[in-house]
């Protein structure tokens, strides 16, 4: 095994697939000769040749439409928004064509839309934003939200292979940032489950994406505590991992719901329905939620560190759940 | 097809090349309509008139009305010459054309005795436009059809039940009742892409179909419909493009229906010809008259064939009016009476029936005969639609994902070329961008 970045075992990933399916081709802005803003395709175009890496004009509706339709022959289009942003542009094309065409008329639709999404960087309201929630809300989509290079690259694997259309959403705080052993030989980590990413007794914080490792830093800073907690990552927001949320919550009686996107209309609210209905009795205290505040991204980094959740948030939250 | 008494002209490969070449018809007959015009944007419109006349808002007391302003009297023109249908195709074509308005009656019937689920809609008077592109695709070749497109479904494939047992949202539809109306459509043998209510979104998709099949060796034509008032989205302009910058097969046929839902094109676009946009997409567009259904058929089919040719896309204006309201609660109140009263004249059955008449390519008694046959045939796609069940309220659950193996993907026109151009190997990246 080698040390892989998030971005890196993405990028392992992609071309790995693409090396073994012909059928997969990855099509975007700036992904071509100039290998994608972040660079996930660089020097893919020279290996798979112009065909099979396509730059497209700025028009987000025109890749979603092209990708759906290229699937229709038996494709498998990786579609890249240069951030996740972007994917307001298209939000048509995916929510009325893409996602619905399975159930309405029987046409598979195999494609990927990924690309970068999230805050942390000083990106603004337009190069911030978390938008799983308007996917989730959209049936017959698959949303994907990666929190480790292992992970990034055996879900970006089976997001490939999947015979629906799923949103693989990259954390781009984590894709520099972090770095682990990624197995080299071929793996695929399936979608709609979660993964314990540390074990703990006292309570539970669910979460996913960035927020798996402010999780893991204020776990580190209530262990001297004495409280130890448990991590469970998501890893899939829909379709949800029903059983691994309810055990979580069954194993430490008190839960924690933390996410970077906003917080009316937030994944965390779901979660608190799915909790209150498979393991109300389980519960020893009050569902928390910690999330980012209800604003758009702000731009001046004071501005955006009050706007997300923070290590001292999920401390101080967890001292108090923890006493309750 | 009562064609019996008629034998088609055999025409040699070689001898249509030739013919081709020097200017005669593929059917072997010179082509007696006049030359092509050209409008001042250099956009070839073989219409054999062009009707001038404007819809504009008029305030009149308290109310506000459109009223037309032109000329028009002006005499019916007649139907121009198809280069490519042989007279077999003419007769074949008519066929579906009377098809497509008998079962659209039929539509309107069934909505009368409250068997429809929700509306009705129409392509009346434009028939022509929706059969006559739909014929000239070759078998491989893709459609997707827009609301007034009924009559493509059937040349392609589809029967009247279909679209029947749609409307009146059976677990028989091809939607199993999940969706109504055109929206259903088929990847395996019809290669149908089913419509979405929003207008514009069909465009990039069709674009789709042709890179995903050129991906795999393929150049296929995918042709689809947009209406001067659906044309105004913007992924309308994105699609086109896209199709353009690549050269993709996409042939698009604007249906200039003078009406968007109860709006004039006077109040959806400034430009008196739409097909003059393919100058600023980079791309061929041509006009056509969409009530001549030989100029619609010899049209699309050069399209076609460009896209075969892997030339790139077509963009072709259908001049024409829609004859009937929005859906069939749309009376259509607003569209001054003169304007109706001058399409009415032009009606695409009425004319090719005459045309065909004269020809003598059809006796009036094998017409009727014809007609006859259609009327009996749809009437036991009625029954039969009328007569299959509703879907169970269960099955409302089903389907949402492809999944335990529903279904096997797999290129559809063979597997792609790696095309791998180098033995090199993943490098690692360095970052560019400053949001780090």
């Amino acid at each position: 095994m080698a040390q892989a970045t998030y971005l890196e075992a993405i990028r392992q990933g992609l071309w790995e697939e693409m090396e073994s399916d012909p059928t997969v081709f990855c099509i975007g802005e700036d992904i071509g000769v100039y290998g994608g803003a972040f660079k996930v395709t660089d020097g893919f175009i020279h290996h798979f040749g112009p065909q099979r890496v396509i730059d497209t004009p700025i028009a987000e509706s025109a890749i979603v439409g092209a990708a759906f339709g290229a699937a229709l022959t038996g494709m498998r289009p990786v579609a890249e928004f240069q951030f996740m942003d972007f994917i307001g542009c298209a939000f048509n094309q995916i929510v009325n064509m893409v996602a619905k065409s399975h159930y309405r008329w029987g046409a598979p639709a195999p494609l990927v839309l990924r690309g970068p999404c999230g805050g942390g960087v000083h990106g603004g309201p337009f190069h911030s934003q978390n938008p799983e929630m308007h996917f989730v809300h959209t049936p017959g989509m698959k949303v994907v939200a990666p929190a480790t290079p292992s992970d990034a690259k055996g879900l970006i694997k089976s997001a490939i292979r999947d015979n629906n259309p799923v949103l693989f959403l990259e954390h781009k705080f984590l894709y520099r940032r972090i770095k682990e052993d990624v197995p080299e030989k071929d793996y695929a980590v399936p979608i709609g489950k979660a993964r314990v990413h540390r074990e703990g007794r006292d309570l539970s914080i669910i979460t996913y994406a960035a927020m798996v490792h402010t999780a893991q830093e204020a776990a580190g800073i209530l262990a001297q505590d004495g409280i130890e907690v448990e991590i469970l990552d998501l890893r899939t927001l829909c379709p949800l991992d029903r059983q691994a949320i309810t055990q979580a919550v069954k194993k430490t009686n008190k839960v924690i719901l933390l996410h970077e996107d906003t917080k009316t209309g937030g994944l965390a609210g779901e979660l608190a329905a799915i909790i209150n209905e498979e393991a109300f009795d389980d519960l020893d205290g009050p569902i928390v939620r910690i999330t980012a505040l209800d604003t758009p991204v702000p731009f001046s980094p004071p501005l955006e560190h009050f706007f997300l959740p923070k290590v001292e948030d999920v401390v101080r939250e967890a001292r108090k759940l923890h006493a309750y | 097809m009562t064609t019996k008494n008629k034998s088609p002209k055999t025409v040699s490969a070689k001898h249509t090349a030739k013919a081709v070449a020097n200017g005669a018809s593929r059917n072997g007959r010179p082509a007696k309509s006049p030359a092509v015009r050209v409008n001042q944007y250099g956009i070839p419109d073989w219409r054999l008139e062009q009707p001038e006349f404007e819809v504009r808002e008029v305030s009149d007391g308290p109310e506000v009305h459109y009223e037309i302003k032109g000329k028009l009297n002006t005499p019916v023109p007649p139907i121009r010459e198809s280069k490519y249908l042989t007279q077999d195709q003419h007769l074949e074509l008519y066929r579906w054309m009377v098809m497509n308005r008998r079962m659209e009656v039929a539509l309107e019937n069934l909505y009368k005795q409250s068997k429809v689920v929700g509306g009705v809609y129409f392509g009346l008077g434009q028939e022509a436009c929706s059969c006559a592109s739909a014929y000239a695709l070759g078998p491989d070749d893709w459609f997707a059809p827009m609301i007034r497109n009924q009559g493509a479904q059937l040349v392609r494939g589809f029967h009247s039940r279909d679209i029947m047992m749609q409307y009146m949202a059976k677990a028989g539809s091809p939607t199993k009742g999940k969706d109504g109306t055109s929206h259903y459509g088929d990847i395996e043998k019809r290669h149908m892409v089913s419509p979405i209510s929003m207008l514009g979104d069909l465009l990039p998709v069709m674009a789709g179909v042709s890179l995903g099949a050129r991906l795999q060796g393929k150049e296929l034509a995918c042709l689809t419909w947009i209406g001067d008032g659906g044309q105004s989205t913007g992924v309308s302009y994105e699609g086109i493009n896209f199709a353009a910058v690549r050269k993709l097969g996409l042939v698009l046929i604007i249906e200039s229906n003078l009406w968007a839902y109860s709006t004039p094109t006077e109040y959806q676009v400034n430009v008196k010809d739409l097909a003059n946009r393919a100058i600023g997409y980079g791309m061929p567009g041509v006009i056509m008259d969409g009530t001549d259904a030989c100029q619609v058929y010899d049209a699309t089919y050069e399209a076609v064939e460009r896209a075969h040719r892997g030339e790139g896309p077509t963009l072709i204006e259908a001049k024409l009016m829609r004859m009937k309201g929005h859906a069939i609660h749309d009376a259509a109140a607003y569209v001054p009476k003169e304007m109706h009263e001058f399409w009415r004249k032009r009606d695409c059955i009425d004319r090719f029936q005459k045309y065909l008449l004269e020809k003598k390519w059809l006796a009036p008694a094998q017409d009727k005969e014809m007609i006859a046959a259609i009327e009996k045939e749809i009437e036991a796609e009625r029954e039969f639609a009328e007569n299959s069940p509703m879907p169970e309220g269960h099955t409302a659950a089903e389907g949402v994902f492809c999944e335990d193996g529903c279904h096997d993907i797999k290129p559809k026109y063979g597997m792609p070329q790696k095309a791998r151009r180098s033995e090199g190997k993943l490098k690692e990246t360095e970052a560019a961008i400053h949001f780090k």
